[in-house]
């Protein structure tokens, strides 16, 4: 359901309405960490001008942004009982706008996975058929609004945590350029591929959410302080001339004839709208690179930034004879067995004797892979691939983010956009056995507007605006 | 290939303030055959000259400036998400005994 649509009941009606629903849904879909009382915002309404853009419009948190009084878990043990005594940047500016959130949405466990599954209340289950996985790590909030909950969600993107669940799902996932949105309040997974990004089911609504979270923060020393645009009234779905790079490489490893089928035939459309649509290639030994150096990176900085978890200060403690026992303690059984052994990965990678072989060389291979793209965006709009070339897995067939020596470009390409910081979004396209599948385009970096007007083009191209799992139902 | 002994990875673990048990050690042990061999991967990428990327952007934002007090909480609020405090301070083990 998209913003406009919901608006059209009262405030109170739909408030209620959300929360009923995610009620029902629950246990279907283990969507949600905590259920929040929305009578002091609703109260706070008084006083937000009614034209507030979101101005009563329900939503639901990803449960790593930091609400104040309110349980914040990240989905993981060593957070299960830690309530914020303050409001990440973003709550205070959805709340300006008017929105009320009724939820804080379920993920992998600090960010860490690709599945849902590894959250400490348990796997999130996809919107479209519960026996799938949601994907993550931003599962819960794709869930919510893939099943008609709230119109709109926020979530975390470090390698593609929106994108990916989003094309699970069959929702836009939008990733705005690196430092657009501030990430003040927001517990960390790896500082310099960290994004905020966001669900909605209209094209519209990914604009209009931009502009009220966008902008600079000096608590963000990484924010930007470029103007903020007025993306959803400038939106022109005139894409006449807009060059498209199709990414073969990404292509290529897409089996599915369906989603092949699916993904040729909208690249034919959006040439008779009169877009130049090209095929490109990037280095194979890049793009064989991009996990394994995503996988270093992200981990080192995830041990580096979790170093604060040690149940002394906030979160579980766990007793133990010495000052280091109670955080050895607290650490070993606060984070699940996964996130540890992903943990000593990062360790192994900072350790001084491994740092210039691997940490370092991996930064470097980084610089790499973002200037061969960029060659690619300087002469090109925009550049497009299939999100995934799967609907989403079967919950039993599907492991967590592992290393593999199998060929990985195909599932892991969206990662571009978090190391060159490039807008990325994904977009339904349509349906491959009762589940939905996806584009992905990337642009240069504060270029949100192409991805818009292109995004236009192709929602009304497949006429999935407002698409959820309870119209399609 | 480089083979990493048992006490490796509970070094890399205790260093970072945490415990693997065996079954963990014997999984990692395994991961790491493949994380030798993703490294291998990008050792074949000519890296000589390139400066190492350590944000997207480069564009400094940093700026001297005052020291100015801002975002204090009080000491109730810290002692919100305390499990044990005493007399004004959060209560830990004994470290000097």
């Amino acid at each position: 359901m998209d913003i406009k649509t919901n608006t059209l009941e009262s405030v109170e009606t739909r408030i209620q309405k959300a929360i009923d629903k995610a009620h029902a849904s629950q246990d279907k879909l283990n969507a949600v960490v905590s259920f929040i009382d929305p009578c002091e915002q609703i109260e706070n309404l008084k006083a937000i001008d009614k034209s507030a853009p979101l101005y009563g419009v329900p939503m639901a948190l990803k449960d790593n942004i930091n609400t104040k009084g309110i349980l914040t878990t990240a989905s993981s043990r060593i957070l299960d009982n830690y309530v914020p005594v303050y409001d990440a940047t973003i709550v205070k500016k959805l709340q300006q706008a008017g929105a009320i959130s009724i939820a804080k949405a379920s993920m992998d466990e600090l960010g860490m996975g690709g599945t849902n599954k590894n959250a400490y209340r348990g796997e999130v289950h996809n919107a479209w058929d519960t026996s799938r996985i949601s994907g993550g790590s931003s599962g819960g909030s794709a869930v919510l609004v893939a099943s008609g909950v709230v119109p709109f969600a926020i979530g975390t993107d470090t390698g593609d945590s929106v994108r990916k669940p989003a094309a699970f799902n069959g929702v836009i996932g939008m990733k705005p350029t690196y430092g657009r949105i501030s990430r003040y309040g927001i517990i960390p997974y790896a500082s310099s591929l960290d994004h905020v990004g966001y669900f909605t089911t209209a094209i519209e609504d990914a604009a209009l959410l931009l502009e009220v979270l966008a902008g600079r923060d000096d608590q963000d020393m990484t924010s930007s302080y470029r103007k903020v645009e007025t993306y959803a009234s400038n939106i022109n779905a005139d894409i006449s001339g807009k060059k498209i790079a199709i990414i073969d490489n990404v292509q290529e490893g897409v089996e599915d004839s369906e989603i092949k089928a699916n993904f040729q035939a909208l690249m034919d459309k959006l040439v008779a709208r009169g877009a130049i649509v090209e095929h490109i290639r990037f280095q194979d030994n890049l793009m064989q690179a991009l996990f394994p150096t995503y996988y270093i990176l992200a981990n080192a900085e995830a041990t580096a930034n979790h170093s604060n978890l040690d149940g002394i200060r906030f979160g579980m403690r766990e007793d133990g004879e010495s000052v280091e026992d109670v955080m050895i303690h607290s650490r070993t059984k606060g984070f699940s067995s996964y996130v540890r052994k992903r943990f000593v990965a990062g360790s192994y990678s900072l350790f001084v004797e491994n740092q210039e072989k691997v940490f370092r060389k991996a930064q470097k291979v980084r610089r790499l892979i973002v200037e061969e793209v960029q060659k690619t965006l300087d002469n090109y709009d925009v550049i497009i691939a299939s999100a995934s070339g799967n609907i989403a897995p079967l919950s039993e067939n599907s492991a967590d983010e592992a290393l593999s020596n199998e060929s990985m470009v195909t599932e892991n390409h969206m990662i571009i956009g978090n190391f060159g910081g490039f807008p990325s979004i994904t977009i339904p396209t349509g349906f491959v056995k009762g589940m939905p599948i996806a584009i992905n385009m990337s642009a240069n970096a504060f270029d949100e507007q192409v991805l818009f007007n292109i995004g236009k083009a192709i929602e009304e191209e497949t006429k999935l605006k407002g698409n959820d799992s309870e119209v399609k139902a | 290939m480089e083979t990493f002994s048992s006490e490796y990875f509970e070094k890399l673990a205790h260093d970072i303030m945490f415990e693997v048990s065996a079954q963990e050690v014997a999984e990692l042990k395994e991961e790491f055959k493949v994380l030798c061999q993703q490294i291998d991967v990008l050792n074949e990428i000519d890296t000589e000259g390139v400066e190492e990327m350590i944000y997207p952007f480069e564009a400094p934002t940093t700026f001297l400036r005052e020291d100015v007090v801002e975002n204090v909480i009080s000491q109730e609020e810290v002692f919100t998400n305390v499990k044990n405090r005493k007399a004004g301070h959060i209560h830990v083990p004994k470290v000097v005994k």
